[in-house]
């Protein structure tokens, strides 16, 4: 090494060095590229595919069953896949956060929130049939409340979204600091209090968040709705009866001969697509204007 | 929002303490002189045991600064402020000591000492003087004024004429041993009161440091050796 | 049976002395206290004189937020935290087995190291949240609130943002509003847990001169790691050493001439 008068004092970064940095980042550019072009491939086609099918008749009407003639539209669908959604969310995420607040809470680390979340845990890799089987032969074999029911739809996929609320809820939760509920506490408000008052409001955006992507994930379920709402053509309000709804009615009709039908599955898909896209957005939007302190 | 509020009332209240202390002992100094011309043994006696207040201020202050720097670590004026005032406290008790040196040689002096007019005014001079200087030190310190504290050295310089004034005068007592051996105390009360008035010197000093931070003898304020006759 | 406050009350005002009213003796008896198996505090007894500063002093891990944890009795909220002993207020056990521990809570505020206001709150709800969390109810709350951030020597800072979040102040007004939040409650007794520690120099002076001010209404513990915070602001200080108390007396003497040779080991920076 010469010490030349005016020398750095920093060796400069060695060629090698900088040409294996250029390697790697465009190794990983292409791996980023190639995980990202199925995707947008599936997007593109679908919206493809499917936009030419929508039109002020595609959402308005209900499908007609007809083999000739107007196929109809996909209304009954919609608005079952929201009815059915809807329902099931209103029995999954109050319980589903009931637990999570449980676990974090008051049971802790205790033997049995261990046992609750290990099981929790286990029914999030339940494969969405499953469910689908368990209220069909339970609620529909045994013929109790009438047959095939939209509300036995709920029931199959608020099982699924049962653990996933749990789960994310209960991540949200653990993320409000410890030292909130200390100072809560100190004041001496009694435990209830402090999670009514301080914990869940501190959490409520990251719950929202967990819920929404909770139902996006119960919207696209194919499987529990086959079993248990199954199809109908009509529009109907009444959860009590079968109910029709956007995975099923896709179902349905991609197996059809006609064109026509499969034109307006592919529309249907679009529709369901979008849906979850929006949920999701929502879901981020809501996340990232707030966070917790 | 005020901060360090009893600290601050804590540091003026030390401050006083040791101002009032330089009070007493112009009073004190007075009180001497007024004993010396008089030639009162008993309102000498008084001085003498009134020394215990001095010397309880001086406890007092001592402490006051001892506990003020164990608990609020002062830094910039505020040590320097401290640091000072544990200066001039000394010279305080220092000053009160030297009344009683006089007090003491008031009694020693017989009861009808064969006294030398001059003398005697020469010396209520200097203690006038004298008692000048240290009032002058602790209007000085109390008002930071630099200016007003190096002036002590000129009019230290008169109480140093005095005192050589006072050694000329005791020369010319004759030779009566009384009155030889009264001379030599008067000498002895001179020296202290010029020694008074270098603490009040010493004094100016400490304020100089306060305000520049910067700790110099002012010139002339040297203890004066035994001046022969010019 | 629940804890009865008594307590004067104190005229709104600007940082005028308010009225000082009957502090309250807190005295630790005997006190053990675990974290599981550790041995945390060890047989500890120590008074905390009623309208006076007492400041705990010791090397990390001594036990002293431990110890100041068991007064209020936010220790046990720790999993497998046990604690023994007794800890009398006013002659009264806070241990006792029919006290209901949210009113000893009320009773003992804490304030603590890093400031914690709610997030999701103005700055006017953080310091009623004290009042609506305890359960008692609306009335007069706009008041308590003043009076609360007056105390607090916050409220002319604030006065003109009472809805803004409470995380909008800075570091000094968070913990300012803390102790607002605290003080809300009206509690008796209030302990500080290093509450300056993470503040610059400023905001920790008025800190300290608040302290001084609140100590005419409250008795106030101080935790602290900063031996010269002893040193200005408390008047007695008890030094802890390995969960034991080793000594405490008045701060000058604790300062100047300690009684035992690990506090002059301490105070001097031999160690710790």
């Amino acid at each position: 090494m010469s010490a030349v008068a005016g020398r750095a004092v920093l060796p400069p970064v060695s060629r090698g060095r900088r040409r294996r940095d250029l390697v790697m980042r465009v190794l990983l550019g292409l791996g980023t590229a190639l995980a990202l072009v199925p995707l947008v491939l599936v997007l593109w086609y679908v919206a493809k595919r499917g936009l030419g099918a929508w039109s002020a008749h595609f959402f308005t009407s209900d499908p007609t069953g007809n083999f000739l003639g107007d196929p109809g539209g996909v209304k009954s669908a919609i608005v079952g896949t929201v009815e059915i959604v809807a329902l099931a969310t209103v029995m999954a995420v109050p319980l589903g956060i009931g637990v999570a607040l449980y676990l974090t809470e008051y049971g802790r680390d205790s033997r049995f929130a261990k046992l609750v979340r290990y099981f929790v845990d286990v029914m999030t890799g339940v494969p969405s049939i499953v469910f689908g089987l368990f209220v069909y032969i339970v609620l529909i074999l045994s013929s109790v409340g009438g047959g095939y029911a939209g509300w036995k739809g709920s029931v199959a996929l608020a099982l699924l979204m049962l653990p996933i609320v749990v789960r994310s809820a209960e991540v949200v939760l653990l993320l409000v600091p410890g030292s909130l509920r200390e100072a809560a506490l100190a004041l001496g408000a009694p435990r209830w209090r402090v999670v009514l008052r301080v914990v869940l409001p501190t959490a409520l955006p990251g719950l929202v968040t967990g819920t929404l992507l909770a139902i996006a994930r119960a919207a696209g379920e194919t499987a529990p709705l086959l079993f248990t709402a199954a199809i109908v053509n009509g529009t109907s309000f009444d959860l009590g009866q079968r109910m029709n709804s956007l995975p099923v009615q896709i179902f349905n009709d991609i197996g059809q001969a006609q064109d026509r039908l499969v034109a307006r599955a592919w529309g249907a898909a679009l529709a369901l697509v979008l849906l979850v896209l929006i949920l999701t957005l929502s879901a981020r939007l809501i996340s990232r204007r707030s966070r917790v302190a | 929002m005020e901060t360090r509020v009893a600290f601050q009332e804590e540091l003026q209240r030390l401050q006083a303490q040791a101002l009032e202390g330089l009070d007493m002992v112009v009073v004190t100094l007075e009180r001497t002189m007024e004993a010396l011309e008089q030639q009162d043994v008993e309102l000498a006696q008084m001085v003498v045991q009134d020394d215990d207040r001095l010397d309880g201020r001086y406890l007092e202050v001592h402490q006051g600064i001892l506990s003020l720097l164990a608990r609020q670590a002062p830094v910039a004026t505020d040590l320097r402020l401290v640091a000072a005032l544990l200066d001039v406290i000394k010279h305080v008790e220092r000053m009160g000591d030297q009344c009683v040196n006089i007090a003491k040689l008031i009694p020693l002096s017989g009861h009808e000492p064969p006294r030398h007019r001059a003398l005697v005014e020469t010396l209520v001079e200097m203690g006038r003087l004298s008692g000048a200087l240290v009032q002058q030190a602790g209007r000085a310190f109390a008002e930071r004024d630099v200016a007003l504290a190096e002036d002590l050295v000129a009019r230290d310089v008169a109480v140093n004429q005095l005192n050589r004034e006072c050694f000329r005068l005791a020369l010319e007592a004759g030779d009566d041993p009384d009155a030889r051996e009264w001379a030599m105390m008067m000498l002895l009360a001179a020296r202290n009161l010029e020694r008074i008035g270098d603490n009040a010197v010493d004094i100016g000093e400490q304020t100089a440091f306060v305000v520049t931070g910067l700790f110099r003898e002012f010139t002339d304020a040297s203890r004066p050796a035994v001046i022969g006759p010019r | 049976m629940t804890f009865t406050l008594v307590r004067t009350e104190e005229q709104a005002g600007t940082r005028s002395r308010p009225q000082p009213s009957q502090g309250r003796r807190v005295s630790v008896k005997g006190l053990n206290a675990w974290y599981g198996s550790q041995h945390a505090v060890k047989g500890l007894d120590l008074d905390f004189e009623p309208n006076r500063v007492t400041a705990i002093i010791g090397p990390s891990g001594c036990g002293k937020s431990t110890l100041v944890r068991c007064v209020n009795r936010m220790h046990e909220e720790v999993p497998g935290a046990r604690v023994e002993g007794a800890v009398l207020l006013d002659g009264q056990d806070l241990y006792a087995g029919d006290v209901d521990v949210t009113s000893v809570r009320r009773a003992v505020g804490m304030v603590f190291q890093k400031a914690n206001p709610f997030p999701t709150m103005s700055v006017f709800d953080n310091v009623a949240a004290g009042p609506r969390l305890t359960g008692s109810r609306g009335k007069d709350l706009a008041e308590r609130v003043e009076q609360s951030l007056r105390a607090a020597a916050l409220w002319d800072e604030v006065k003109d943002r009472l809805n803004k979040p409470g995380t909008s102040l800075s570091g000094g007004q968070q913990q300012r509003l803390c102790i607002a939040r605290t003080l809300a409650v009206e509690p008796e007794v209030v302990l500080m847990d290093e509450p300056c520690s993470a503040l610059d120099p400023l905001a920790t002076l008025r800190i300290e001169e608040l302290i001084e001010e609140l100590k005419s209404r409250y008795t106030i513990a101080v935790v602290t790691h900063n031996m010269q915070q002893a040193g200005r602001v408390a008047d007695s200080t008890a030094f802890m050493l390995a969960g034991e108390l080793v000594e405490v007396g008045p701060t000058e003497k604790i300062f100047t001439k300690p009684d035992d040779e690990r506090t002059e080991q301490y105070v001097t920076g031999k160690f710790g």
